[in-house]
């Protein structure tokens, strides 16, 4: 008998041993939430599901595993998905998964081959996304402040679709640039669609019935301290609705500050220091109203004056502010809101979004059948 | 939209301190090394040296990676596992740490300094743990049984309990019930006491050819088994072979199914190593 530790069938025995075993550090030394133990506090949680999972999962057909179990681990693993087709790139990645309120960074190996872009992940032998490259209209390099704190690339794809994916891969301007010359030699056409960066999934997660976004950014908020987290500040996008003003914590993926419209007082910017490196940087401060009293919602990003006037415009009683993101014309580089882009193209230069040509071409086509 | 690079960058700066040192295992070679971006969400995993031993590390901010989301952790807990693997094949021996082992720091460079500081002092401690792993690795042991198939062959093999079956069939109805009874509380009670010899004998056969074993908990099966003994076998690398082998025999007895899973990082038996 070989032992084995392949893919899903040992997980649970390798959490046996990672989350309860191995040298023991003395406490001083390490982070811990209150004298638990870190495990203990939540990822148990997460980790439970998991376990009844592949319990009642892919532990069902566990009797005819342990037979096949001899002969399983001599094969080489081998993704059986892609043989025959030519790899020209391979590198660690990750792809934004989004449905219903789940979302997460999924992580696998991505794969360029001769005629797909494909996510796989190794361990669990699961095709994480996959698409023909034909079927790749657009693409948009975007910029991210990810969780860790540091800025990262990824890379948008529009499909034929209509969706957008969001790839993130350990060298993204690597994998475009391989994902272009792949096309063009495959004699692909696809266009660069800035447009794509800003399109935002994460309004589809937390927007009730009716309500829409008039204005969004990217926006640091200053977090009250949170069990042993100091007051800090946190990255996360700031939504203006025609109900209530949201801020979405990126690195906890959910709505992490709102308040109704109604109970919002007024706003103002100031100059502040910000930790110890950084003096005098403009902070937006938001004051509204809760249970009894004033409180103030500070926030540090771009366009902080747009915001304010926004903002004091809705305390007064005004008409809400016009959405006001503006996008750069990716063929002429002309300024114009973002949505009379995708809308209406460029009225400077004629350029016209994919979705919008298609839309064009459809309707075109209707026409001509009718 | 006035709005400076300068200013931009402001609260960046402020997420990006990573003060604290994420710790996979400490490992058998002084060797100053990057691993590349191996590690937990593609961190730059790199060695800390003392002398001849080393810890292997990554930076991240001084707060514990929890999420609810199982997607995330069983990423972070196979790339946890794969620095360790990486760094088990490199160096030969490694000392694991469970997942989330953090080394606080206050400011940048302190938490460096706790790492060195914690190597220098631990050092004999981490370094006779080490030569007694040398060369070993640790194997998981599940054996199951088919309760169905045990309690036939007991019927088949116990007197007591072939006796008190014929009996059943000469009773009247009420009585062959109470007699049911006292069958079932029998073979219960056979059972324990086969499952008792079983672990006895097994676990002399596995002794044989494990350097170490800890007796784990039984857990749960699923298809109607159940789990009689669950191990943990510190095993010479070369060595398991015989192991499998040993195993083999005792897959093959009637009703009986083994798991043998592995080779792993010596998790179960760094304390008291």
């Amino acid at each position: 008998m070989e032992p084995t530790r392949n893919s899903h069938a040992t997980l649970v025995d390798l959490l046996d041993r990672i989350l309860d075993k191995g040298l023991v550090i003395n406490a001083d030394l390490i982070i811990s939430v209150a004298g638990i133990p870190l495990i203990g506090v939540n990822l148990r949680a997460a980790l439970a599901g998991m376990e009844t999972m592949l319990k009642y999962g892919v532990m069902k057909d566990w009797d005819e595993r342990t037979r096949a179990w001899e002969s399983e681990h001599r094969k080489k693993v081998e993704i059986t998905a892609i043989s025959g087709e030519e790899i020209i790139l391979e590198m660690f990645g990750s792809y934004y998964y989004s449905q219903g309120i789940y979302t997460a960074w999924r992580m696998g190996r991505i794969y360029l081959t001769g005629k797909r872009l494909i996510l796989y992940h190794p361990s669990f032998e699961e095709m994480l996304f996959e698409t023909p490259l034909e079927k790749i209209k657009g693409m948009a390099l975007e910029r991210e402040n990810y969780f860790t704190g540091k800025e990262r690339e990824n890379l948008c794809l529009l499909l034929e679709s209509g969706d957008v994916v969001r790839l993130h891969a350990l060298d993204t301007l690597k994998l475009k640039e391989a994902l272009e010359q792949r096309m063009s030699t495959l004699g692909l056409g696809w266009e660069e669609v800035p447009g794509l960066a800003a399109h935002d999934e994460r309004t589809a997660i937390f927007l009730s019935q009716g309500e829409e976004v008039i204005c969004s950014g990217k926006m640091w908020y200053l977090m009250s301290p949170r069990g042993i987290m100091a007051e800090s500040w946190k990255p996360g996008h700031l939504y203006l609705s025609n109900k209530r003003l949201c801020w979405w914590y990126d690195f906890e993926g959910k709505v992490g500050f709102e308040i109704p419209l109604d109970r919002i007082v007024g706003s103002s910017v100031g100059t502040r220091d910000l930790g110890t490196a950084l003096k005098g940087a403009k902070v937006l401060d938001v004051v509204y109203l809760n249970q009894g009293g004033k409180e103030v919602a500070s926030f540090s990003g771009e366009g902080l004056s747009e915001w304010e006037r926004a903002l004091n415009g809705i305390a007064s009683g005004k008409e809400l502010a016009p959405a006001f993101e503006i996008e750069t014309c990716p063929q002429c580089g002309q300024e114009a809101p973002a949505n009379e882009l995708l809308e209406m193209g460029c009225r400077y230069c004629g350029w016209v979004s994919p979705r919008l040509k298609r839309q064009l071409r459809q309707s075109a086509l209707d026409r001509a059948t009718r | 939209m006035q709005y400076s690079d300068e200013k931009e960058v402001a609260p960046r700066a402020e997420a990006v301190e990573e003060h604290g040192r994420y710790l996979y295992c400490v490992a058998a070679s002084g060797e100053k090394i990057s691993l590349g971006k191996i590690g937990i969400e593609s961190k730059e995993v790199y060695t800390i040296p003392h002398r001849d031993i080393c810890a292997v590390i990554h930076d991240c901010p001084a707060e514990p990676y929890q999420s609810d989301n199982q997607e995330v952790v069983k990423a972070w807990v196979i790339a946890h596992q794969k620095v360790v693997d990486t760094a088990w094949e490199r160096w030969g021996t490694v000392l694991p740490l469970s997942f989330d082992t953090i080394i606080k720091g206050e400011t940048e460079g302190s938490a460096q300094r706790n790492v060195q500081d914690w190597l220098e002092q631990e050092y004999e401690r981490l370094k006779s743990k080490i030569e007694n792993l040398r060369g070993k690795a640790e194997y998981g042991v599940q054996v199951f049984w088919d309760p169905k198939v045990i309690a036939e062959n007991l019927t088949r093999t116990s007197s007591e309990i072939r006796k008190l079956d014929e009996e059943i069939r000469l009773k009247p109805r009420g009585l062959a019930y109470m007699y049911r009874q006292r069958l079932e509380n029998l073979i219960k009670r056979e059972m324990e006491t086969k499952a008792d010899e079983c672990f006895k004998d097994f676990y002399s056969r596995i002794r044989k050819h494990a350097d170490d074993i800890r007796v784990e908990k039984t857990k749960k099966a699923e298809q109607g088994l159940q789990m009689i003994m669950n191990l943990s076998c510190l095993v010479y690398k070369d060595k398991y072979t015989e192991l499998g082998e040993e195993l083999d025999k005792i897959n093959r007895l009637e009703g009986f199914s083994v798991r043998f899973t592995g080779p792993w990082p010596p998790y179960s038996f760094i304390e008291g190593a």
